[in-house]
């Protein structure tokens, strides 16, 4: 990770990301393997000097201490003078608008509220690294939304460096400079949000970080500009370029978003619309095809008229949004498994 | 048959006024969803219908027989629960047997009907596995198998998918909506998550402090919410305070902050009369004239870029360009932001400002 970086670790429960937070805290010790702050070997240092700030997913305020006192509460402030530590408590409770209810009690708050306060209390003590446990998990979801993008202003603002674990998709796309996929126990993939959703690097990947539509068959022509895949049913259906040697079985995803509906004549899949759900922005609609499976797709929500549950209709894509994979050595199904 | 309806209920612990004159009436076979902040009142709302808590005032009718008195086990409701509540010591198939047992079907159903439901939720091959061998997701779906195996023809749902990971509650959403149209059941859906309830309901009945605000199709919802909180609550918008400079059958032309000149529909204001305009963020659009806008952030979402921008009115506007397009904005870039004048609902302004009308909690 790099200096000021805000890195979401993101995968299904049971993966193993609270242990990774764990390690770098100093809170588990690894079996194996050294950890590192700025070059330094902090595997043997103990939580309290390594300066790293765990934040947990109950937020443990002290409920018989102020929102101020709270956050005053740090180690490193207490050494701060009486007017610095005035003042700083003023900026950090003005920075997350408790500036109101600096003298209420952890109970009188909301769990937005108090999950502010929580994360001031921890960046007042200046760690170099913060680390955020599921730490919107608990609110609302509406809140939630709102709150993601304060939360990474703040830490931008601040120019602190984040590791903010999550099981959240669309919360680690939204607010992570880079997303680590984490499962059973094993990073999967490093990168940007968008190189995370439009280069996958497993089926798992593709579907859980936006969903995916999938389509297997067996390799039967590839080239540089992309590759074919052709089911038992005879479908052929096109891909980007991919490693996959001809003749091998092989899995092509392309996202939802990605799908279109198209009309019967010029599609190579044919089927019918068995459901549409209507989802604010988007509709979600999904076609069941003859043979092959259930595809589905997003469409604008103003062009949700254009179709109705029942109607014949082709599925499709750009050739250049689809990628292949070898086919999973466990089947699909358990590639794709979520919990 | 299980028609519901409540007359004029209300409900308080002490002082606290958890619900108050709730009028609400739920056809047969409908799926209704009661979403809310937390605090809303929507718990105790199904607490009252499940016969869990007595309302203080007002009536509950199921099936046109007034519910005054008559306990939980004979009011036919399956119920599901946020925290997964099967038996530790019993497998996924003595589970879902539970309440075919306690009704004292025939030898045969006790063994068929739970065989059915698993099949239902596609977890028949786990039936002999016990609930601490089976992920979140699975537990929650034999929660339901079990609730659905009891025969009752309504079902409660208090927040089921909350207490699993986002992933997850996105696939068991159009899940629970499949089984429950393919039974015709009756659902009442508690939840916080106005997405959840925009996938799996007929109708959305949205409530705050106690009282329901509104209710409607999520389409309607979504698309003319008659207040100013439904249409923040459920999807983003855009909210911008203004001033009615002419109002007509057509349209409506607001001026902003600034002093420029918008487009809303109709609305039947006044001019002079202040207003608050809602646009959402994928009706928004960047064109060559239209309100003078700084690029602040751009932020990926998969399929789409959302990018967030200042108005001169000092107005912040968020909206969504395809990912081709990410390239054409930069931070810092001035641009000018509007939408076609059916994208702007017209509001009146509330007296305690646009913060206070909208807030989440």
């Amino acid at each position: 990770m790099n200096d000021q970086e805000y890195l979401c670790l993101l995968g299904p429960t049971g993966a193993g990301k609270t242990t990774a937070l764990r390690v770098i805290a100093g809170l588990t010790a690894p079996d194996e393997g050294t950890v590192h702050f700025d070059q330094r070997d902090v595997t043997s240092v103990e939580p309290e000097h390594r300066n790293a700030v765990l934040l947990s997913q109950t937020y443990s305020l002290f409920p018989t201490m102020t929102v101020a006192e709270n956050i005053m509460f740090g180690p490193d402030i207490r050494n701060v003078s009486d007017r610095d530590k005035e003042q700083m408590l003023v900026s950090l409770l003005d920075l997350v608008r408790l500036t109101g209810r600096a003298g209420s009690y952890p109970r009188e708050l909301s769990g937005g509220m108090q999950q502010r306060c929580a994360l001031v209390r921890a960046i007042a003590t200046s760690p170099d690294v913060l680390l955020l446990d599921e730490p919107l998990r608990a609110l609302d979801a509406r809140l939630r939304i709102d709150l993601r993008r304060e939360l990474k202003s703040l830490a931008k603002t601040l120019g602190l460096t984040v590791v903010h674990v999550t099981h959240d998709q669309d919360e680690a796309l939204v607010m992570a400079d880079r997303i680590a996929i984490i499962r059973d126990g094993r990073i999967v993939q490093v990168g940007t949000p968008s190189q995370v959703f439009n280069e996958p690097a497993s089926p798992f990947v593709a579907n859980f970080v936006g969903q995916s539509n999938f389509f297997t068959g067996t390799v039967v022509s590839s080239g540089p500009d992309g590759s074919e895949v052709e089911d038992d049913t005879g479908h052929r259906m096109k891909s980007r370029p991919t490693d996959v040697p001809v003749g091998e079985k092989a899995v092509l995803a392309v996202k939802v978003g990605h799908t279109r509906l198209l009309k019967l004549e010029a599609a190579k899949l044919q089927g019918r619309i068995e459901r549409m759900l209507f989802e604010g922005r988007v509709v979600h609609v999904d076609v069941d095809v003859d043979g092959v499976g259930r595809f589905s797709a997003k469409i604008p929500a103003s062009h949700g008229g254009r179709y109705q549950v029942g109607n014949e209709i082709g599925v499709g894509w750009n050739r250049n949004k689809a990628k292949l994979f070898p086919y999973p050595e466990g089947g699909l199904e358990n590639e794709l498994r979520v919990d | 048959m299980p028609l519901v309806e409540m007359k004029g209920v209300s409900k308080r612990f002490g002082k606290v006024v958890a619900s108050s004159g709730i009028d609400l009436r739920i056809e047969d076979g409908e799926y209704v969803t009661i979403l809310g902040p937390s605090g809303c009142g929507k718990t105790t709302l199904i607490r009252m219908i499940a016969g869990i808590l007595e309302p203080s005032e007002g009536k509950v009718l199921i099936g046109g027989r007034d519910m005054d008195g008559v306990p939980i086990e004979e009011r036919d409701i399956g119920y599901v629960f946020q925290n997964i509540a099967l038996f530790p010591h019993l497998n996924m198939l003595e589970n879902v047997s539970y309440g075919p047992i306690v009704k004292d079907v025939s030898e045969e159903e006790r063994v068929s009907v739970p065989r059915r439901y698993l099949e239902l939720v596609n977890l028949l091959d786990r039936m002999s596995m016990f609930p601490s061998a089976l992920s979140g997701g699975e537990q929650q779906k034999v929660a339901l198998a079990r609730a659905l195996a009891s025969g009752a023809r309504l079902l409660l749902l208090d927040e089921p998918l909350s207490a699993l990971d986002a992933r997850v509650r996105m696939d068991l959403r159009y899940e629970l909506r499949r089984i429950t149209k393919d039974l015709g059941l009756t659902v009442l859906h508690v939840t916080h998550d106005q997405e959840e309830a925009m996938t799996v309901s007929d109708r959305i009945v949205l409530m705050r402090n106690g009282r329901i605000m509104e209710s409607g199709s999520p389409e309607q919802m979504y698309r003319a919410p008659k207040e100013l909180f439904t249409a923040n609550f459920i999807g983003e918008t855009n909210l911008l305070d203004g001033v009615v400079v002419v109002s007509g059958d057509d349209r409506t032309l607001v001026e902003v902050r600034d002093g420029s000149v918008v487009e809303a529909q109709p609305s039947g204001f006044e001019p002079g009369d202040a207003v608050v305009l809602s646009v959402r963020p994928e009706r928004v659009h960047a064109l060559n004239e239209g309100l003078k806008a700084v690029v602040r952030s751009m932020s990926f979402m998969g399929t789409y870029i959302r990018v967030t921008a200042e108005a001169d009115s000092e107005d912040i506007l968020e909206f969504d360009i395809p990912v081709p397009r990410g390239g054409d904005f930069n931070v810092g870039d001035n641009i000018h932001l509007g939408w076609s004048m059916g994208s702007a609902l017209v509001y009146q302004r509330p007296p305690g400002g646009i913060a206070e009308a909208v807030k989440l909690e």
